[in-house]
This record gives C-alpha cells, sequence and structure tokens, in this order.
C-alpha cells in the first residue's frame, strides 16, 4: 500500500531532480530555436522523446522480471552513486570550489558551438541543430528515467514518481515558452543539493532493504537518512569553504 | 555513433562523480554485503554499515577535493 511518508519524497525527488534536468535541457533547445528556429528544435525534441520511449518500452518490462530484493539492492547502489555525486558537486559549489552552473553562459557557448560544428561540417544547419536538440533530450531524458525508476520501483511508486517528473516538465516548458530566456534564475544549486540529499538517502535505504535490513520506524528512516545527508552536505560546504580560505592566505 | 559514445559517456558520468568516491562506495556496500550474507549478525549491522560509511566518504571527497582543487 502506498504511505504518504515514502511516497512524498518519491515524488518530490522526481520532481525536484526533473526540474534541473528539464532547465538543462530547455537551454539547449532555445540556443537550438534561436539559432535554428522552432522547426528543428521541435523534430530534435520529438525524436528525442521518441528514442526515451523506445528505451523505456523496450526494458521497462525487464523490471519486473528481476527479484525485488536484486532490484532495491542495485538502484540502492547506484542511487548512492548518482546521489552522493551530486551531492558532493552542489556542496563544493556552494562552497565556491568549483563554479556554479550559469544558464545564460551554458546557452551563450551552446549556440556558438552549434554555429561552428554546422559550419565545420558544411552540412545543412537545420540538422545538425536537430540533432543538437535531440541529443540534449535523450540525455538529459535519461537521467529523469533513471531517477523515476530509482525512486520509484522498489515500492510500486513509479506512477506518482513519474507524474512528479511530467509536473517539472510542464512547469518548466510553461515558464519557457512566456519569458523566452534561459531560466537562469531557477536555483539550480539549491535544488541539486536538496535532490543530492533525497537520493542519496533513498540510496542507504533501498540498499539496506536489498541487503535484507529491516529499518528501525520502517519508511520514517527514510527522513532520518535525508537528515543526516542534509548535515553531511552542510558540514562538507563549511569544511571546504574553511580550507579554501586556508588555501587562499 | 557519436551520439552513442555521448548517451554511454552520459551514462557513466551519471554514476561516476570521482573514480575514488565510486570506488569507495562499492567497496562499502561489498562490505557491507559480506555482513549481511557471509556471518550470523544482524543484517541491520550491514545497514549501518552503509549509513555510516557514506557520508564518511562523501565528508572525504569534498575535503580532498577543496584541498587538492580536484573536482
Amino acid at each position: 500500500m502506498m504511505t504518504w511518508s515514502i511516497a512524498a519524497p518519491a515524488v518530490t525527488a522526481a520532481f525536484l531532480a526533473s526540474l534541473v534536468e528539464v532547465v538543462e535541457a530547455f537551454t539547449i533547445l532555445l540556443a537550438v530555436a534561436t539559432l535554428r528556429g522552432w522547426r528543428p528544435a521541435a523534430w530534435g525534441t520529438t525524436a528525442g522523446l521518441a528514442l526515451l520511449a523506445a528505451i523505456v518500452l523496450l526494458l521497462g518490462p525487464l523490471l519486473d522480471r528481476i527479484p525485488i530484493h536484486s532490484l532495491q539492492l542495485a538502484i540502492g547502489i547506484l542511487l548512492l552513486l548518482f546521489g552522493m555525486g551530486w551531492l558532493r558537486k552542489a556542496s563544493l559549489r556552494a562552497a565556491g570550489i568549483v563554479p556554479l552552473h550559469d544558464e545564460d553562459a551554458v546557452f551563450a557557448a551552446e549556440t556558438a558551438q552549434l554555429d561552428q560544428q554546422a559550419r565545420r561540417q558544411q552540412r545543412n544547419l537545420d540538422w545538425v541543430a536537430g540533432i543538437g536538440a535531440m541529443k540534449a533530450v535523450l540525455l538529459e531524458g535519461l537521467e529523469v528515467v533513471f531517477i523515476v525508476i530509482a525512486v520509484g520501483a522498489g515500492r510500486g511508486l513509479l506512477m506518482p514518481a513519474s507524474l512528479g517528473a511530467l509536473a517539472a516538465g510542464v512547469l518548466v516548458l510553461g515558464a519557457g515558452a512566456v519569458i523566452h530566456r534561459p531560466l537562469s534564475r531557477v536555483p539550480e544549486n539549491a535544488l541539486k543539493f536538496g535532490v543530492g540529499v533525497m537520493l542519496s538517502a533513498f540510496g542507504v535505504f533501498w540498499t539496506g532493504e536489498g541487503l535484507g535490513v529491516a529499518w528501525p520506524g520502517e519508511d520514517i528512516a527514510l527522513l532520518l537518512f535525508a537528515v543526516l545527508f542534509l548535515a553531511t552536505g552542510l558540514v562538507g560546504v563549511t569544511l571546504a569553504r574553511r580550507i579554501d580560505m586556508e588555501v587562499m592566505q | 555513433m557519436t551520439v552513442l559514445r555521448e548517451v554511454a559517456a552520459e551514462l557513466i558520468g551519471m554514476f561516476v562523480a570521482e573514480r575514488r568516491l565510486t570506488i569507495a562506495v562499492l567497496g562499502i556496500v561489498i562490505v557491507a554485503g559480506c555482513f549481511a550474507k557471509l556471518t550470523d549478525l544482524d543484517p541491520l549491522v550491514a545497514g549501518i554499515v552503509v549509513l555510516v560509511g557514506c557520508p564518511t566518504l562523501l565528508i572525504e571527497s569534498i575535503w580532498r577535493a577543496a584541498r587538492h582543487g580536484v573536482t
């Protein structure tokens, strides 16, 4: 049975993580549309979504054939690697060790790169731009698909997690359609930090369940793990800032 | 082929943010798995190994990146 204590973190994690990924994909789609118009951006997006759908339809049914403990263990390990990677990077960015992700800069770089690539390859510019859009949708989409499966598959929450991701997509595309600029005001690092915390917590939870651990407090343990990773990330930021100041002196 | 290569690189990059951290996390899970499957200890011990080990590894990885400027 679906409980809110685990469904809410799953839906929230899927929504926030997808928000980050869709913002990144949107920046590239906007660069394509700005350079060559909405047509190559639209067909690139459609082709990327079709490829994603094919991957999901092809591999999705395999999930049902994997024993639940093996599935939980595999997803738990992947979530630990993915979530801790995000939390590490967000902590280093928050501490100023790594530059913040700048959507305006990405937009400018992507536009210049597409332009350069089209000139170098001497191909139809629309074709090159469309392939760029397709790659963006496919690559960012793969991360969304992984996150939805990872937070949803272990407890039959695929549908709520998918709806969370879909809501993020609608929100970003809606906002993008209105303002026609890269969504550089989205607090991407804070989102990445939060999602890193949640995914790492899910990672410990599922890895434990996959190993046969009966967590005390069951689903409530997930919230305690999130608090632990939040504290770890904050300690990491403080530590990194202190070391950076020492190195500067 | 370029697209396929980029997809493969992206997939690997999703899980290997930093090689040393990735290997260490996998090591922690293997140790926890040994506790859970090869000993008579309560599986909760394996869970605690993961729960304590992963945040510790994360702090170490952030500390090392800040100290050496490695990203």
